[in-house]
């Protein structure tokens, strides 16, 4: 994890995802932006970014890169991703919505080889309130302090930082893993880095319906977690969907619980582990520090 | 979006899984010009399923019977689908048939083969009979003799098993799908394989970069008619709620989310749309402001909601113009009450257009918000609110109590 000032970042594309505030912003913040990446515009400038065709010649010009943010259009998001990786670059972050999955599986496997972490897709980024900005995060709702945020939502992260932010609690790191069907960094990838993070107190996981990966967090957060963790889950109300037909067929072969996915499932889960969960955003701050006085 | 049967076996045929020769139907008239031999098999194209139990599958030896029995077929709503098209097939012989599948896993982010002895597999029970494998790296053909054999397949059938495997997992990955299915697979006595029925289920969100397939949703939405809401819901990224307060969120976690408050509060969320991405339909790009335009419209088509509650938070592209878009959707309700006021002699009409709550927080939202607010009166029954929880509460406020009962 480089998530330092001095680490230096490109920006692969520029689409819809990504506008001139957000690179404003994360300039303002202190995050060392050294170029822009978009094939056929080599040469130009972009919200005053110099602009390169390949992610190597970027490389070439600055050494190597830290962190890329992937703002292409979705179905150019693999190939970005593999370039990103063919220049050596080791922490990828993908801003773009609606990723096909089976190109997620085949970025995976190669992330997987490489070690590279990549966040999203569907994501806003990391932020680390005071320090840097990677990501489209709006800055405004964060403020330094000691809670670490990990989610699956994008929104439901601002939601929640500016939920502490007026409490006074101020925050650590924020991520959101990213809301698409398949995206790369785990809850427990983060739940482990937050847990050695030395500013950060406290953990506040927001999840949603789909998949297991909340229920395994909060298997992780009982063995392994020693700071305390307060989670929202959203969807309580939302009625079984369309698309988890198709898992609900896999959870019988798999030996999966029959509700597996929804948020009652991962509800269950936390309580089983001994982690609050919020009924609502507003009530996040309470229960944290109900958690901290312990 | 799932493919009907007969659009299914064109792709099979097209990857070189075995299927029988075939004819589509469109009238039963068509059955005078069969170039396959009876006995036929007769089956209703609806993407429902136990289309046998329901009458949907006829076998038939003669012309005569099987017009009147596409006849039949064609008029036979199965769980309220009515066919376009019947497919006549030939009729195969069996000696066994078996299950097999391609499915993405999206909880260990990999596709797995699935296999079983049985074709209907009873699902609750499907944990001891199915098979599966899941493909951790590049496919290789070896994933899908690793299957076969876990079937319990031996020799030249685990070879021919696999070999069909192979193919469905090819189509699985050209095509961007999320299920392909062949039920059953038979066997005859030869030895030979026929995929006698299949499934595919196309990964919406991939459907942009496969215009044969786009094409194929386009129909079938035309098919469906642009007044089907639901259709169109089912297509996009949404909860369908029964309530009186719809929602507009930009992201699933904050759409989500606002319904769960609103339910909270004592409200009843209504249809509830994430913009942050089209509907599957929509295969050109869009923009935020499409989305947000296509929302409104499908909640205020949507009578029975009264107060439509949009959440944005933190930024959204071109705020100025989504506002803008906002206002103009308003400004056009209020035509349409107009002139229907006066229709019916300025009497009152229980068509009002919807209130409107908009939640908006963040500094990029201010540009939106300066736009919206002038707007922010009785008359056009706009709210901006900056807090969520208050946001909800005043959604839910705003809905009417049940109307009153007339006793006549």
């Amino acid at each position: 994890m480089n998530l330092t000032p001095e680490s230096k970042v490109i920006i692969q594309g520029f689409s819809e995802f990504i506008s001139a505030t957000h690179v404003a912003q994360m300039k303002a913040y202190g995050t060392n932006i050294v170029a822009g990446v978009a094939p056929g515009r080599g040469g130009q400038e972009i919200y005053g970014l110099p602009v390169f065709d390949l992610v190597e010649e970027v490389a070439e010009k600055f050494g190597v890169i830290d962190t890329t943010i992937i703002c292409v259009h979705p179905y150019q998001v693999l190939d970005a991703a593999l370039e990103a990786i063919a220049s050596d670059i080791s922490q990828i972050i993908i801003i773009s919505a609606g990723v096909p999955p089976l190109d997620m599986v085949q970025l995976l496997r190669k992330a997987e080889d490489y070690e590279t972490l990549v966040v999203g897709p569907n994501s806003p980024g990391i932020i680390v309130p005071g320090k840097i900005l990677l990501g489209t995060h709006p800055s405004e709702f964060y403020t330094p302090g000691s809670v670490g945020i990990v989610s699956r939502s994008s929104t439901l992260t601002y939601e929640v930082a500016w939920e502490l932010t007026k409490a006074g609690l101020g925050q650590s790191i924020s991520v959101s893993i990213g809301s698409d069907a398949i995206v790369g960094s785990s809850f427990l990838q983060w739940l482990q880095i937050l847990d050695e993070d030395d500013t950060t107190e406290a953990i506040v996981l927001v999840g949603q319906p789909g998949g297991g990966s909340e229920e395994t967090a909060a298997r992780y957060i009982a063995e392994a977690i020693d700071k305390p963790v307060v989670a929202y889950i959203a969807g309580r109300e939302a009625p079984p969907r369309n698309t988890w037909r198709q898992t609900g067929t896999l959870v019988t072969v798999v030996g999966r619980p029959p509700n597996f996915g929804t948020a009652q499932s991962k509800i269950a889960a936390f309580e089983a582990a001994e982690v609050p969960v919020a009924e609502r955003p507003s009530l996040i701050p309470e229960l944290l520090k109900k958690s901290i006085n312990l | 979006m799932d493919l009907l049967e007969y659009q299914v076996k064109e792709w099979f045929g097209e990857i070189g899984i075995p299927v029988l020769p075939s004819q589509r139907i469109y009238h039963p008239t068509d059955l005078k010009r069969l170039k396959i031999h009876y006995p036929i098999v007769l089956k209703s194209q609806v993407h429902a399923g136990d289309r046998a139990k329901a009458g949907g599958v006829r076998i038939v030896e003669t012309t005569i019977d099987a017009v009147a029995a596409a006849q039949n077929i064609f008029n036979l709503p199965i769980w309220g689908e009515l066919p376009e098209v019947v497919l006549a097939e030939s009729k195969y012989v069996a000696s066994q048939e078996f299950y097999l599948a391609v499915v993405l896993d999206t909880a260990i982010c990999r596709p797995i083969l699935l296999g079983c002895q049985e074709p209907d597999v009873d699902w609750e029970l499907a944990g001891e009979k199915m098979q599966y494998v899941v493909v951790e790296q590049e496919f290789s053909p070896f994933y899908a003799r690793r299957l076969a054999l876990k079937m319990g397949l031996q020799g030249a059938l685990m070879q021919s098993v696999s070999g069909v495997l192979e193919k469905l997992y090819h189509l699985f990955l050209q095509k961007d799908l999320d299920l392909v299915e062949i039920n059953p697979l038979a066997i005859n006595h030869a030895g030979e394989v026929m995929a006698l029925n299949g499934k595919v289920r196309v990964n919406q969100r991939a459907i942009g970069r496969h215009p044969e397939i786009a094409s194929m949703a386009a129909k079938m939405v035309g098919h469906h008619g642009k007044n089907q809401i639901n259709t169109r819901l089912g297509d996009w990224d949404s909860l369908a709620m029964q309530g009186k307060i719809g929602i507009l969120g930009n992201g699933t976690g904050s759409m989500m989310a606002t319904c769960d408050l609103v339910s909270s509060a004592g409200g009843k969320p209504g249809m509830c749309l994430n913009l942050r991405h089209a509907s599957i339909i929509e295969t050109a790009p869009t923009t935020f402001c499409d989305r947000l335009i296509k929302g409104l419209n499908i909640l205020a088509a949507d009578k029975s909601i009264q107060v439509i509650l949009i959440n944005l938070l933190g930024s959204i592209p071109e705020p100025e113009a989504a506002a803008s878009a906002i206002v103009e959707f308003i400004s056009q309700h209020q035509n349409e009450q107009t002139s229907s006021n006066l229709r019916t002699n300025g009497n009152k009409r229980e068509l009002n257009s919807p209130h409107i709550v908009i939640r908006l927080a963040g500094s990029e939202l201010n540009a939106a918000k300066n736009v919206l607010a002038p707007l922010e009166t009785d008359a056009y029954r706009l709210i901006i609110v900056e807090n969520l929880d208050e946001a909800v509460a005043t959604a839910v406020n705003l809905v009417k109590p049940p109307a009153y009962q007339k006793v006549s």
